[in-house]
């Protein structure tokens, strides 16, 4: 892979694409942010770096050295506890995490709202509702996510229903869907109430979202999912470029914007019911992620890439927090995500206030 | 090369165009004029894919829109809808580079046409110093220029354009008919837009097309069918038309309504009086720039009660 910058005049081109450059793959041309492949670089050490903390920081405690010798196979006394006790659930975080920035991304541009995220526009209330009929209702465990997973697809057809009466427009969108997510809360809310208070907490600790006892299983659903919709997802990085269009001008240069932002919603709420359904709802990365990466890179929109490196990183350091940080008790990762994201968002849009004023 | 053949299009229960039928006459700069709400927008944004009609055919080059991909109709029809929203903290360069679309697939981002139409774009809309600029920190002039630039960089034949002027001042707005015309004259491009200003349209338009309630009242050259009659069969207002001074197109002056313009024989009667007249012969001396002044057929009013203006306009005579 090069890096080339265009052949006929390298000057004129970098005005026409300031702070980018052409990734030339054969016949795939790719224009591609500088600054986001150098903000990417950072985060993917910084992700490495809080996966082998995560490796390593518990009871017992497994020196760093040790991690990376484990992990390069050469067999350890420790490889018991990075490989079977810690590794997959560090994996799902990653995975789970990533996810979560890719949902958070798409639902955000089409929502054309830096607010908008799963649990906004009611994918995490349809996961939460049919995840505490299971719970409450003495469903095999196995059977819990799965049923989530439904639960989710369910609100987003509910939504793609209200919403598509107005092509998705923007606003019609976030309205149906926080009309579903009140809708699924009430019922979640009637259902606990009805419920054993033994069966309701269960189903309360499912809904903050927490990593706890799980695993490869999880790890795999989600990493499968975002692996089928890749061909999506490239071609979902492209066209994000251009949702900031109006539809009038959008389809003027010969775009389909209402297919276009079904095709990026359906696949937001895909990637949201299904990484909701396997962990809980984790989603206030989703809702972080993606307008940190875009303050990171200074794009003017949430870059795809970097908002997943990011959501990664998030979960991992939350999930981590909340193990480490009152031991033995261990908080749910939904809880900590709150608590990290939320004083860094805000942070970023007075430091952003600031340099426009 | 654009027709529309019994063309039905309205919004929701409104019917605004009903059996429309239509030549653009190629290579030519057509305005389309009318009152508001006379369905000169929708007839732009209909021939311009944006509204489907409900019934009838737009045709471009011989064949039906709709039967056409979006993209290719892009690459061969370019439209400027009349408010485009501004995207947050793009730049100018990018936004003008957002006209190459049609040309682009995901996997294909940039070639080096790509850049050439840009380049060319930016330079024709004389915006190619504003390249690093946000577009939301521009003027309105500006970014309408940049707008256009963004549908030139399509390189169509056509540009269709919705109130290009609306908001901008006047020095803006003949800069950007100014433009368009360029465009035409020296692109060959066909050009046409919806504009309000009815003299700005007979100085500008090879071909005029007056509109009233969804119906095409005339078209043809502007000095063949603009006249006192045609303004008030379509606007429903009185006024005299006389040939401009500068460029001798046809130019609508709305007659003396009595409203909030001041009266003939008040303080513009004066000034509009010849130097030697007996009123104001020493203003009429003093005022050297007043073009209105040296014009030896003028005389003050005499106070024709329906239109007192126009025995008194000074361009009468040319």
């Amino acid at each position: 892979m090069t890096t080339t910058l265009h052949p006929d005049s390298p000057r004129a081109d970098a005005a026409r694409l300031p702070g980018r450059s052409l990734l030339r793959i054969g016949p795939v041309s790719l224009v591609i942010r500088r600054r986001a492949v150098l903000v990417a670089a950072v985060l993917t050490v910084l992700l490495l770096l809080a996966v082998v903390l995560s490796l390593s920081l518990g009871t017992p405690y497994v020196a760093p050295a040790d991690v990376l010798r484990a992990l390069s196979g050469t067999g350890t006394p420790y490889d018991l506890v990075v490989f079977d006790l810690r590794l997959p659930r560090v994996v799902l975080a990653a995975v789970a995490g990533a996810a979560f920035g890719v949902a958070g991304t798409l639902i955000q541009s089409v929502a054309r709202n830096p607010l908008a995220s799963p649990d906004v526009i009611g994918i995490t209330q349809g996961a939460g509702l049919a995840a505490t009929v299971a719970l409450t209702s003495g469903m095999a465990a196995a059977l819990v996510a799965p049923t989530a997973l439904v639960g989710g697809l369910l609100a987003a057809v509910l939504l793609f229903a209200l919403g598509a009466r107005h092509g998705l427009a923007a606003q019609r969108f976030v309205l149906a869907g926080v009309a579903v997510a009140f809708g699924f809360r009430a019922l979640t809310e009637v259902v606990m109430l009805t419920a054993d208070p033994i069966d309701g907490l269960r189903a309360q600790i499912w809904l903050i979202g927490t990593l706890a006892g799980k695993g490869w299983t999880e790890a795999a659903w989600i990493a499968g999912t975002l692996l089928v919709l890749l061909p999506v997802l490239a071609w979902a990085g492209w066209a994000l470029n251009s949702t900031a269009l109006d539809d009038d001008t959008a389809r003027g240069v010969g775009l389909r914007p209402v297919a276009r932002r079904i095709g990026l919603a359906g696949t937001g709420v895909l990637v949201a019911a299904m990484v909701t359904a396997q962990v809980g709802a984790v989603d206030f990365v989703a809702l972080v992620a993606p307008q940190v990466a875009r303050r990171l890179v200074r794009a003017e929109r949430p870059p795809l890439v970097c908002a997943a490196l990011l959501g990664a990183l998030l979960l991992v350091l939350a999930d981590l927090a909340g193990r480490r940080l009152f031991a033995p008790t261990q908080l749910p990762a939904g809880v900590l995500t709150a608590a990290i994201g939320g004083p860094y968002l805000i942070f970023l849009l007075l430091r952003g206030r600031r340099r426009s004023s | 090369m654009l027709s529309t053949r019994d063309l039905v299009a309205g919004y929701d229960e409104r019917t605004v165009l009903d059996g429309l039928d239509l030549d653009l006459p190629t290579d030519a700069f057509t305005v389309i004029v009318g009152p508001n709400a006379c369905g000169k927008s929708t007839l732009l944004r209909t021939m311009a894919r944006l509204l489907t009609p409900r019934r009838g055919t737009v045709l471009l080059d011989g064949t039906a829109i709709r039967d056409l991909p979006t993209r290719e109709v892009a690459r061969r029809l370019g439209v400027l809808p009349q408010s485009p929203l501004v995207p947050e903290g793009v730049t100018v360069a990018d936004l003008v580079g957002r006209g190459r679309q049609p040309y682009q697939r995901w996997w294909r981002q940039w070639s080096s046409e790509d850049g050439a139409a840009v380049d060319q774009a930016m330079a024709l809309a004389d915006v190619t110093d504003l390249a690093d600029r946000p577009v939301d920190s521009l003027s309105g002039g500006q970014r309408q220029r940049v707008w256009i630039a963004m549908t030139l960089a399509q390189d169509t034949d056509a540009l269709l354009l919705d109130e290009p002027t609306t908001f901008l001042d006047l020095a803006h707005q003949v800069e950007v008919l100014d433009l368009l015309h360029r465009l035409r004259s020296e692109r060959g491009r066909t050009v046409v837009a919806v504009l309000h200003d009815l003299n700005q349209a007979a100085r500008y338009a090879d071909h005029l097309v007056a509109m009233r309630a969804g119906a095409v009242v005339a078209a043809g050259p502007p000095r063949e069918i603009l006249t006192a009659d045609l303004v008030r069969d379509v606007f429903g207002l009185a006024c005299v038309v006389v040939p401009c001074p500068v460029t001798g197109a046809p130019l609508v002056v709305p007659s003396y309504t009595g409203g909030n313009a001041p009266a003939p024989g008040a303080a513009s009667g004066g000034r509009v009086a010849s130097p030697g007249g007996p009123v104001d012969a020493a203003a009429g001396a003093e005022d050297p720039d007043s073009s209105t002044a040296s014009v030896p057929d003028a005389r003050p009013s005499t106070g024709d009660a329906a239109n007192p203006l126009a025995g008194s306009h000074p361009s009468k005579g040319l």
